[in-house]
């Protein structure tokens, strides 16, 4: 008797389980069809969040349109406008990139807050004790490392704490924000207190010579220089370095990363020391470029403004700081509500959260397309 | 919601009572295909109550696909499901449990940090919302006396042997009412005496008139238990409810295989080898933590030239041995030296360096990276010693093919994603990096898994290479098999310890299985 | 009244405001989902519980009011964590800033009203003891609410279905998936009804303790909040002891400065941060093993 039914097939196929069988993805005209689709449903979702913005502003009883304008003319509809966005930006993308480098190892640092403070507080110390004695760019170096160094110490604790403790590391950076704060706070009510200014408690102003330059005659100072080049060092880094690479090893899957011999721990505490100091220095340029002294709230929130840039842009150095552009605009509007409406500005918070969240309601993210 | 007080096992008995001639379920004409593959093409069976019914088939032959639609967990395209006559749509899980269908996965399906009774309560709603843990107990204490099942109901499921895990899932899915249960390859993760009380089991709920299907590519078993056989090869089928008396062994094979393929022997096992050791380990001492024993003085030498099999029931220790030999983990105590001199120096780097090489027991834990492809995970391969800023993934990929080229094994494109590729697609990536240098000692955890019949046998043909150019290999497997026609010495390994040390030529199954559970002295 | 007793009272009165929130966070954790928006839910159900307040009247129906705005904020973040597969981190912080942003628009027009905050209870009998009982015994209804909750939750979660799905969710989803439940629906709710409990602590500070609404009001109480869950592997009643360590430290530090003890008042404004780091740290390393396996791959797990 024959035990082959007819239903035995003539060639073999090959034998391999699913998933080695998935479509290639070649160019086609649906694919492209399929990829357009998804912008024009990306960028509808951008629209809606505007939308729901909308609705709270008109919520609280004030014309949506007029708000609409009320943020473009005081973002980007001239020329001062937009060196202010361009100027906060820079804080807000260095603190992007603090938490774009440890997102590649895997960490989740929330705590750009606290190391803008730290670095501003640093560079606060440094710049009044020694600003008015020597020529200013030795005072912008001094500035700008103690800024770094102390960026990199704030994140460098819960790097610390991360890997030899245990420690989750995005509860540990959020609390360092608060404790940031207070220090900062104790500082400009006590020890540095301005005695000559009155009203609102602050610190000494730098000399001048410690204040960054205004560059061609406009607004924007040396500061945003020295971001940008950082930003394109960090892509660099990420990108093209072998730390890059490691990082990302690291961040996808540990056993793997510490069976191929990568140093996980150095890693990961690196990732936090290079985060924190580019924060860091972030909070010295914010300082030593705009603001002058140290007073309650200088970072105005900046440090979770780029939490969520970074989010936005997928920890991609580029679009991090395209993000933080975006960011920043939105951010600083928030003064033509308050100024035009009444609203709090604030208003501008949930504008920035909405944005963040719609890419989420379109697709599943990489992570889940990945199990 | 059914209340403890309601269930009896006497229920099972008067299931018994089923008519055996009829058929409890019917798979007709089931298909699936995903994207441009064809999982399930056309499949059919039956399974009669009181009956052991063997699925056979290779690794991606469908079989699994198939139960995943039986059980709800997928949905076929086309294709029907008879249940006790009716005609079912099993949508979910759910569905087919409350039909009667119970389902023991490969992977069981237990939660380690609960405990027995509570797996249980989980699985199957027994005693309303509020937990009456005597009545789950004692529910639990019947089961496992009428079939053998021996467990204790309050021990975390996290402290249990393997073997314990798989009765826990038989209880759970007879206490939650299964008339047919499915099988896949229960036997893949037992020693042979455990096998045996399994079959037991098997036999004991054959009487009381489960029907019984059983997923497995083994033939011993297939002719050990069951009462008919139905074959898949690539999705399609080749045999149908066949009484198993009526076929033979090498049909069977022919069914699965399409053709014969000469298995790869060590054919000068034993022999020719030098007969200075390449690769010592000494008292060999690790603490048991988590899952798994711990090694306690373990001691055995590989000579170059030689492989050395390690044969042992998983979770006994093969995990922390490999993970020694290749400077994954640190002995607690004890030494192991290569080419005479003793490697100190922590670390999988600096084994790497001195010529240890590792295949890993658990690709998808230990070596695939989310988000890197398959060039770069050669370029993580090769970059332990590289101090350079840039980073290099041309040299990568150029080296990659050429190694591919020499070794032979199909790889997947290099701009792969590699977490997204099959298992025998990472396991075949996997195996051409460990072979493409000679190295002085290999230690090689379960090589074929997840592999065709095809490149499985290639596999092999590289092992010998690697034996034949003076490496000493240390191959572990839990496929007996394997080891007997590969290995040049076989050691047992049971509760962390080397139980024997056998001449691979001189032993046989059954020397091996008794080794294998040996209890420690 | 001396220092110590006055600082015990304030640290029920205050630690009920982490406790509440905590408890909520409890329960989400423990079906393996992270919220780092409790914050978040916080300040909209202390605003929600105050906006109710000055419409109604009533402080208690303020509390429904705030359970509904913590509720709301909630659903949010487990839509998004668990349907669309986002990390639980970012999504938690986004949902902080959505309602930092909604509660500061919304809550600029209640900044001047006044309300009539819960009544005090003293339980009679109990609140006559001596020491224990002004201390235990003598507080608005949302105290011995967060006590009923604690052993409520004890029970269930060692007793029921309920509570076994719940843990059984947190460590393996896919096996709760497979024995017939729906383990993301299980994570949705468990993280609602967290949140909601974060929304009456947040009444317990605006319609309670503090009887009042001012922008950011919760000033990191929701995060110290998700920091005793760590800090107290994951049982209720260590969650209790936490979260009244943390309300003692806040009000010890107002009385201290009542009693005219010369401390700097920022530093320690800093202290229950750096409590909860300390403590963190102290339990981290044994703590995490405790932890249900659903949260730690999605802690661990990158983006």
């Amino acid at each position: 008797m024959s035990i082959f039914s007819p239903l035995a097939p003539k060639q073999d196929p090959p034998l391999d389980d699913l998933v080695n069988h998935e479509v290639e993805k070649k160019f086609s005209w649906s694919n492209l069809y399929r990829s357009s689709n998804m912008t024009f449903l990306l960028i509808l979702t951008y629209i809606g969040s505007f939308f729901l913005f909308g609705l709270v502003a008109l919520a609280r009883g004030a014309n949506p349109f007029g708000v609409f304008g009320a943020m473009l003319q005081s973002s980007v509809l001239n020329v001062g406008s937009i060196e202010q966005v361009i100027l906060r930006a820079v804080p807000i993308s260095l603190a992007a990139l603090a938490v774009a480098v440890p997102a590649r190892a895997g960490l989740v640092n929330v705590g750009g807050e606290g190391q803008l403070i730290m670095g501003a507080v640093a560079a606060t110390g440094i710049g009044v004790a020694i600003g008015a004695s020597v020529p200013g760019p030795i005072a912008w170096v001094a500035m700008a490392v103690a800024g770094a160094i102390a960026g990199a110490i704030w994140a460098g604790i819960s790097g610390v704490l991360r890997t030899k403790m245990g420690a989750n590391e995005a509860v540990t950076t959020l609390l360092m924000n608060f404790v940031a704060n207070d220090v900062m706070l104790y500082l400009i009510y006590q020890p540095w207190r301005d005695k000559f200014s009155s009203g609102q408690p602050q610190s000494q102003p730098l000399a001048q010579s410690a204040q960054l330059p205004a560059l061609f005659g406009s607004q924007l100072n040396l500061g945003v220089v020295i971001a940008l080049v950082l930003a394109v060092v960090t892509w660099y880094l990420i990108r093209k370095s072998h730390w890059g690479f490691a990082l990302r090893v690291v961040g996808g899957n540990q056993e793997a990363a510490r069976r191929a011999g990568l140093p996980i721990n150095k890693l990961l505490i690196s990732s936090m020391l290079v985060g924190g100091s580019l924060a860091g220095l972030g909070g010295m340029l914010n300082l030593a470029g705009l603001e002058y002294q140290l007073v309650p709230g200088i970072t105005a929130s900046f440090g979770y403004v780029a939490f969520l840039a970074s989010w936005l842009g997928r920890h991609d150095p580029i679009k991090v700081v395209v993000a933080s552009l975006v960011f920043s605009a939105i951010a600083l509007s928030g003064n033509g509500i308050q100024l035009g409406f009444g609203l709090d500005g604030s208003i501008v918070d949930v504008l920035l959260a909405l944005i963040v969240m719609a890419p989420l309601f379109l697709s599943k993210t990489r992570k889940a397309a990945a199990k | 919601m059914v209340d403890s007080a309601e269930i009896d096992l006497t229920r099972l008995e008067q299931d018994a009572k089923l008519d055996s001639t009829k058929n409890l379920l019917e798979v007709f004409k089931i298909c699936k295909t995903f994207g441009t593959l064809r999982a399930n093409h056309d499949v059919s069976f039956t399974l009669k109550a009181g009956e052991v019914h063997a699925l056979l088939g290779e690794n991606g032959a469908g079989k699994s696909t198939l139960m995943k639609i039986l059980y709800g967990i997928q949905k076929a395209d086309s294709g029907s499901i008879t249940f006790m006559g009716k005609v079912v749509n099993i949508d979910s899980p759910a569905i087919a449990r409350n039909l009667g269908l119970g389902m023991v996965f490969q992977d069981l399906r237990l939660i380690p940090a609960l405990t027995v009774w509570e797996n249980v309560a989980l699985h199957t709603k027994l005693g309303g919302k509020i937990l009456r843990k005597n009545n789950i107990c004692e529910l639990i204490d019947q089961a496992s006396q009428r079939y053998g099942l021996a467990v204790d109901p309050n021990a975390k499921v996290g402290d249990l042997s393997i073997g314990e895990w798989q009765r826990v899932e038989l209880i759970k899915v007879l206490l939650a009412g299964a008339k047919v249960l499915i099988l896949d390859e229960p036997t893949s993760v037992l020693a042979p005496q455990e096998v045996d009380a399994l079959f037991d089991i098997i036999r004991r709920l054959k009487n009381d008139g489960v029907g019984i299907v059983i997923i497995t590519h083994k033939l011993r078993e297939v002719r050990a238990i069951a009462d008919r056989v139905s074959v898949l090869r690539g999705g399609k089928q080749i045999l149908c409810d066949l009484p198993a008396q009526d076929i033979t062994n090498d049909d069977l094979v022919k069914a699965m295989v399409g053709e014969f393929v000469n298995p790869i022997t060590n054919s000068d096992r034993g022999s020719g080898s030098s007969s200075q050791s390449t690769l010592v380990a000494l008292d060999l001492t690790l603490r048991a933590h988590g899952e798994g024993t711990g090694l306690k003085g373990v001691d055995f030498d590989v000579k170059s030239g030689e492989i050395l099999g390690i044969a042992g029931i998983a979770g006994n220790g093969q995990r922390e041995l490999a993970d020694l030999l290749t400077g994954a983990r640190m002995a607690d105590r004890g030494d192991i030296e290569l080419k005479g001199q003793r490697l100190t120096v922590a670390g999988p780097k600096h084994y790497r360096m001195a010529g240890m090489l590792g295949v890993v027991a658990d690709p998808i834990r230990e070596f695939v990276v989310p988000g890197l492809t398959v060039a770069e995970h050669a370029a993580l391969w090769l970059a332990t010693s590289s101090k350079k800023l840039r980073f290099d993934i041309g040299s990568a990929t150029k080296w990659l093919h050429q190694v591919a080229d020499r070794i032979g094994l199909p790889l997947a494109p290099s701009s792969k994603r590699l977490d997204q590729l099959s298992g025998g697609n990472i396991q075949r990536v996997i195996l051409t990096l460990a072979f493409a240098d000679p190295s002085q000692g290999l230690v090689v955890s379960y090589p074929t898994r997840g592999l065709d019949v095809r490149t499985a046998e290639m596999t092999h043909g590289l092992l010998i290479d690697a034996r034949k150019q003076g490496t000493a290999v240390v191959l572990i497997s839990e496929d007996i098999d394997e080891l007997l026609s590969l290995s040049d010495r076989i050691a047992v390994i049971s509760h962390g310890r080397i139980s024997g040390l056998l001449e691979a030529k001189n032993t046989d199954r059954l020397e091996i299985g008794r080794l294998m559970t040996q209890e420690a002295s | 009244m001396n220092g110590i007793e006055q600082s015990l009272i304030g640290g029920v009165e205050g630690g009920t405001a982490i406790l509440l929130p905590s408890l909520g966070e409890l329960i989400g954790e423990l079906s393996g989902v992270i919220n780092l928006g409790t914050e978040g839910c916080m300040l909209a159900g202390a605003l929600g519980a105050y906006a109710v307040a000055v419409t109604t009247g009533s402080a208690l129906l303020g509390i429904l009011g705030g359970i509904a705005a913590g509720a709301f904020f909630g659903l949010i973040h487990s839509y998004l964590s668990v349907y669309r597969k986002a990390d639980q981190l970012a999504s938690g912080l986004v949902v902080w800033f959505l309602a930092l942003g909604l509660t500061s628009v919304f809550g600029t027009g209640y900044v001047n009203d006044s309300i009539t905050p819960l009544t005090i209870i003293s339980i009679p009998g109990l609140s006559k003891i001596p020491w224990i009982g002004p201390i235990l015994f003598k507080h608005d209804i949302l105290v011995y609410l967060s006590y009923a909750l604690v052993v409520a939750l004890v029970v269930i979660l060692k007793k029921t279905r309920l509570g076994l799905l719940l843990r059984a969710t947190g460590e393996r989803p896919e096996v709760v998936g497979v024995a017939g439940n729906r383990p993301a629906l299980v994570q949705l709710i468990a993280v609602t009804l967290g949140a909601g409990l974060a929304g009456i602590g947040g009444a317990q500070l605006s319609v309670g303790y503090v009887g009042n609404w001012f922008n950011d009001m919760t000033s990191g109480y929701g995060f110290i909040a998700v920091a005793v869950v760590l800090f107290a592997s994951w049982k209720p009643a260590r969650v209790m002891v936490g979260a009244y360590l943390f309300g003692v430290v806040l009000a010890a530090s107002s009385v201290l400065q009542a009693h005219g003890i010369a401390v700097n008042q920022y530093l320690l404004d800093s202290l229950p941060y750096l409590a909860t780091l300390i403590a963190l740290i102290a339990v981290s390393k044994k703590g995490g093993s405790n932890a249900p396996e659903a949260l730690t791959r999605a802690l661990t797990d990158t983006t």
